[in-house]
């Protein structure tokens, strides 16, 4: 079992989509140390999956999968002294209380389930078409129209609320 | 609300991306290429508090036989620990258990399988160890191997052993590898050998397709990388089993396919299993027909 043709694309597809893995890992996890730990762990997964990787055009979305997969699985993990369900962890978000910054993505994203998170990065950040958003998140196109939609609408009631305007503590309370 | 969100992207892009990761990444590679380049180092003796014990089974089985509390296999063979290795420091734990078939009535093949357990303990301890020394190297941090084996199956006919490694540090992954004997005729039992020509690939993957897309719409909470129910087409979807796919067959003389972890689904699914009907492969089956 020498290092398959793959791995040396799998490491291609990590150098060059480094920064946005760790920014998606961070939008989990939202401190450094975190995402710089889940996207170790996603780096040394995807090397030792790579063999299960059959085209390597869809590397990126690939990759990117484990990555959302391994910040899951630390969040399940950090949750563990509670017994949650993926289901109850990605409905209703996650009550970390890191320090907050006066930071509008970090509140946006907040604001956002895990579940609706992923689209709204992978759509307008990183500029992913819906096809492939459904391939990262192994959903059908229409399930993540539908999460797309749903998180925009909760987006929309926050940005547009004037009394939240520099008030956000009292929606992160 | 565009603006709103041209504002987001503009402070995501800025999410400040820490020095290094590329060298994580090439040290990733690094180790990734060296565990598959199976490279055995000699580790100095000063590296980690070792233990090794060679059980007195190895050279008395009138012991191995009055000793109740290994498992009993068969008439007549038996699967026992003949040896474990043992790390126990704070942050790096290994805990390796080698099994060993006897009186199994053929020495060529008891040897050939202990010889490959054996070697494949000694190889995944190494590996661990190189490991150890190498995070040691750069500042620490934590390892941890588990080892051993189940006896899936033990009639009459078939002894089936399957050895599993779980990596107990980060987030646990499991892999399974199975061997089947038949007893009578002594032989170790493959995949394709079960069948009268490759058709079998085929049946057994569509058998598997079908059971992932059961399974899914019993339970919404399931996930395969599988075509069809709706789910996008891809190319990382499942489309066939190997030829040589894990396997082993259960007590019930069923056909069990099983995958590693992200073989067919994703990671937090674990290994997966999937028993084939032995209807479905009734027209195929070769001269032995195990499965029943």
């Amino acid at each position: 079992m020498f290092a398959s043709p793959s791995s040396k694309e799998v490491l291609q597809c990590i150098l060059q989509h480094k920064d946005n893995a760790y920014r998606l890992a961070y939008t989990y996890v939202r401190n450094p140390d975190d995402a710089r730990d889940i996207f170790q762990e996603a780096t040394h997964k995807a090397l030792a999956a790579s063999k299960s990787l059959k085209d390597v055009s869809h590397v990126k979305s690939w990759f990117y999968r484990i990555v959302i997969n391994t910040a899951l699985d630390f969040l399940r993990k950090r949750k563990n002294s509670v017994p949650y369900d993926e289901v109850t962890l990605e409905t209703y978000g996650l009550s970390t209380h890191d320090a907050y910054r006066d930071f509008d993505l970090e509140h946006a994203i907040n604001l956002l389930p895990p579940l609706y998170r992923s689209v709204v990065v992978l759509r307008y950040f990183e500029d992913m078409k819906i096809e492939e958003i459904a391939h990262v998140l192994n959903e059908n196109v229409n399930t993540i129209k539908t999460r797309l939609y749903e998180a925009l609408r909760k987006l929309r009631l926050f940005m547009n609320d004037e009394n939240l305007k520099g008030g956000w503590q009292w929606i992160t309370r | 609300m565009d603006n709103k969100m041209i504002e987001l992207k503009r402070q995501y892009s800025e999410i400040p991306v820490p020095e290094g990761l590329d060298i994580i990444v090439e040290e990733a590679y690094r180790k990734h290429i060296h565990k598959k380049m199976l490279r055995i180092r000699w580790i100095s003796a000063t590296a980690a508090i070792v233990t090794l014990f060679i059980s007195a089974l190895n050279i008395s089985p009138s012991f191995a036989n009055a000793s109740s509390k290994w498992p009993v296999i068969g008439p007549l063979a038996k699967v026992l620990t003949i040896r474990e290795y043992k790390v126990n420091e704070s942050s790096y734990k290994a805990h390796i258990q080698v099994p060993a078939i006897s009186d199994l009535g053929d020495k060529s093949l008891e040897n050939q399988l202990n010889d490959k357990y054996s070697v494949e303990s000694k190889r995944l301890y190494t590996e661990f160890m190189v490991e150890v020394e190498d995070l040691k190297k750069n500042g620490g941090g934590e390892a941890g191997v588990e080892s051993g084996y189940v006896v899936k199956t033990d009639t009459d006919r078939l002894l089936c052993v399957g050895r599993y490694v779980v990596n107990t540090v980060g987030s646990s992954s499991t892999t399974f590898k199975y061997d089947t004997v038949d007893k009578e005729n002594h032989v170790l039992i493959t995949l394709s050998s079960l069948f009268k020509d490759e058709q079998y690939i085929e049946i057994i993957s569509n058998n598997i397709k079908e059971q992932m897309i059961a399974r899914m719409k019993q339970n919404k909470n399931l996930f395969f990388w599988v075509s069809g129910n709706g789910q996008q087409e891809s190319d990382m979807n499942f489309k066939s089993i190997e030829k040589d796919q894990n396997f082993y067959i259960n007590h019930d003389n069923k056909l069990v396919i099983s995958f590693d972890k992200y073989a067919v689904a994703p990671g937090s699914m674990g290994i997966i299993e999937f028993v084939i009907p032995t209807e479905v492969l009734a027209d195929i089956q070769g001269d032995q027909e195990y499965l029943k």
